[in-house]
């Protein structure tokens, strides 16, 4: 098995390429028929899928998954609670999941790249349906504590009303490319004439 | 005996003089090959042996029909494992161009790769190869092959549902078999559905449903109950009426064969989450049965999505306490998370104000000027033409068919008899 694009990306931080990367080796490996369960970096790919936040491949690769690997490996059962906390939508829980195992070496990064881009984008989600919320709530959401919750998200210029202890969310205008190719505009307005006459 | 070793010998050294110089060359060996069909079977011991003096790559149609012969009879376990590897290689290093003037014992060749895998019970081996097979045998991706469905039920036991979805992209016009287009737009759509691409798997669903059939299938039965359970779920809503173009089989018949589920959309549209989990649990095995449970489980809890959303019909502002209320949800948070649900999802426009407890409904922001948008309107278009164009040739290439004016021109003189009889024929039984 030839995994040096794998540890390509590894290296280079490419972790959006992970998924697909193990995807199309594990099945070249098992079209030569090689007995690749045993040998196989599954918490890696496993973690490649929820860091393109494709939870259903992640989840139908951990039912592929013989269960004599399961029960021998905790690092994969570890990566699969955090799959099953996103699955259910439990936000604080996959903070919980991501804390609560002593990572190995070689996924330790990976892990912690996932754990960012996932805070983003809960603070992401909390900026688009919130106007107000508890700092509570933020912190669980972000999974931090109180404090740095509130710091956090003080710095993206919310404001915090120490009494109620509730955060108002400022909100970011979305700057979104508008100037339109005059060729573009040009046929539109070739379909709109053609449409009218 | 000895005969026949020559004829091996010939034959072999045939192929490999007669590949891949010139066309006629290998019209040549093609119909050499085809002479030798009952040789190649009886001495297909012979012969396997012989393969590897040949190029997979250079000897291609030599190469597959011995290959095709090697495979026709009963094989043991032991020799499965052998054979699969060969047939993969042999699918992964051919060439295209060769194999294409013996698409049948191509096809052939890969669908025994197909059953020996699953003998083996691991279908991922040959998901791959099946892949690659597709691509080398089909004129265009616009041709639907009878490898199609064989490579999706592949993925589909061997669980690789994103591999699936690569094949799902192409737009299918030209169909060999219809059970082909059955079965493909069946797996298919039980494909979206694990990926959980409802638009797509709905899309799949409805061509099975609405193709032309004669006899009722069970293939159509099964994507109509799935096609039901997946419209509540994306749409909210179903409707029993078929389309015009729809067979007449379908219309009177499939309706019959799922009364569980048209009693289950009926008892949804009353939109009342109790009724409708207590008719799901007096109706579990039936629903365990067609191994759609988890389906109709997802069909339960879109529920409270829909009495969601047409609140915000109705509603600008509301207290997460009254949407519990109405939706029948236990508690204020719990309102609060499913709204948040689907802000997530993209399915409402709203912010929710923790402070006084409520949520406001917002309009879609979406304003059709950036860039983007114009990107997608722009091949929308495109793609819409294009199709409009295919249609207009087809239309025309029908028009101009010898048999279809021959049987219509036949079918309007037995109209106008009927428009001057007094009574229709078919009363007059």
């Amino acid at each position: 098995m030839d995994f040096s694009l794998l540890s390509d990306a590894m290296a280079s931080k490419s972790y959006h390429k992970i998924a697909s990367i193990c995807d199309d080796l594990m099945l070249q490996v098992a079209t030569q028929g090689i007995a690749f369960h045993d040998e196989w970096p599954y918490p890696i790919h496993l973690l490649g899928h929820l860091y393109v936040d494709d939870i259903n491949s992640a989840r139908f690769l951990w039912k592929s998954i013989p269960s004599s690997i399961k029960e021998t490996s905790p690092e994969l059962v570890a990566v699969w609670k955090i799959g099953q906390q996103l699955w259910m939508r439990n936000y604080a829980g996959v903070h919980e999941a991501i804390r609560g195992f002593n990572w190995s070496q070689e996924v330790c990064d990976l892990v912690a790249s996932f754990s960012d881009h996932y805070t983003k984008k809960m603070f992401d989600l909390l900026l688009s349906a919130y106007s107000t919320i508890s700092i509570q709530d933020t912190a669980l959401f972000l999974g931090m504590n109180e404090d740095d919750a509130t710091n956090y998200v003080l710095q993206q210029g919310w404001t915090v009303d120490p009494d109620s202890r509730m955060l108002t969310v400022k909100k970011q205008p979305v700057v979104k490319e508008q100037k339109i190719d005059p060729n573009k505009l040009q046929r539109l307005t070739e379909y709109v004439f053609h449409l009218e006459h | 005996m000895n005969q026949n070793t020559n004829h091996v010998e010939s034959l072999v050294f045939q192929t490999k003089r007669l590949s891949g110089t010139t066309p006629e060359d290998l019209n040549c060996l093609h119909s050499l090959l085809k002479q030798s069909e009952e040789i190649l079977r009886s001495e297909s011991t012979r012969f396997a042996s012989s393969l590897a003096d040949l190029d997979p790559s250079k000897h291609s149609l030599g190469y597959l029909y011995i290959l095709e012969a090697c495979t026709a009879g009963t094989i043991s376990k032991e020799l499965a494992n052998e054979l699969v590897l060969s047939v993969a290689r042999f699918i992964n290093e051919c060439d295209a161009e060769q194999i294409r003037l013996a698409p049948e014992k191509f096809i052939s060749l890969c669908k025994r790769f197909k059953d020996q895998v699953m003998q083996l019970e691991s279908p991922m081996r040959g998901v791959a190869p099946l892949l690659t097979a597709i691509r080398k045998v089909q004129s265009s991706p616009e041709q639907l092959t009878t490898l199609h469905p064989d490579f999706l039920l592949l993925c589909l036991l061997a669980k690789c549902y994103k591999t699936g979805l690569c094949i799902l992209e192409d737009d299918v016009f030209e169909v060999d078999q219809p059970k082909d287009f059955f079965l493909y737009c069946y797996y298919g759509g039980m494909i979206c559905i694990g990926q959980k691409r409802y638009r797509k798997a709905l899309e799949l669903l409805h061509n099975v449903v609405t193709a032309p059939m004669s006899s009722m299938n069970a293939i159509a039965v099964e994507a109509y109950k799935k096609y039901i359970l997946v419209s509540l779920i994306h749409l909210g809503q179903f409707s029993t009426s078929f389309p015009k173009y729809t067979s007449s089989v379908a219309q009177r018949g499939l309706k019959n064969f799922s009364q569980p589920y048209i009693d289950l959309m009926n008892c949804y549209g009353n939109g009342k989450i109790s009724e409708l989990e207590a008719f799901v649990e007096e109706n579990r095995d039936k629903f365990e049965h067609d191994h759609n449970l988890g389906l109709v489980k997802q069909v339960v809890s879109s529920m409270y999505k829909r009495n969601i959303q047409r609140l915000t019909q109705t509603y600008l502002t509301l207290s997460l306490q009254d949407i519990a209320n109405t939706v029948q949800l236990n508690s204020p948070k719990e309102a609060e998370l499913h709204v948040l649900q689907m802000i997530q999802d993209g399915e409402i426009y709203a912010t929710i104000n923790q402070k006084d407890g409520m949520v406001r409904f917002l309009e879609d922001p979406e304003q059709y000027k950036t860039c983007e948008m114009i990107e997608r309107i722009d091949s929308s278009i495109q793609k819409i033409m294009t199709l409009s164009k295919k249609l207009t040739a087809i239309d025309e290439h029908i028009s101009c068919d010898p048999q279809y004016l021959g049987k219509a021109g036949r079918e309007r003189q037995r109209l106008e008899f009927d428009d001057f009889d007094s009574v229709p024929q078919k009363f007059n039984m």
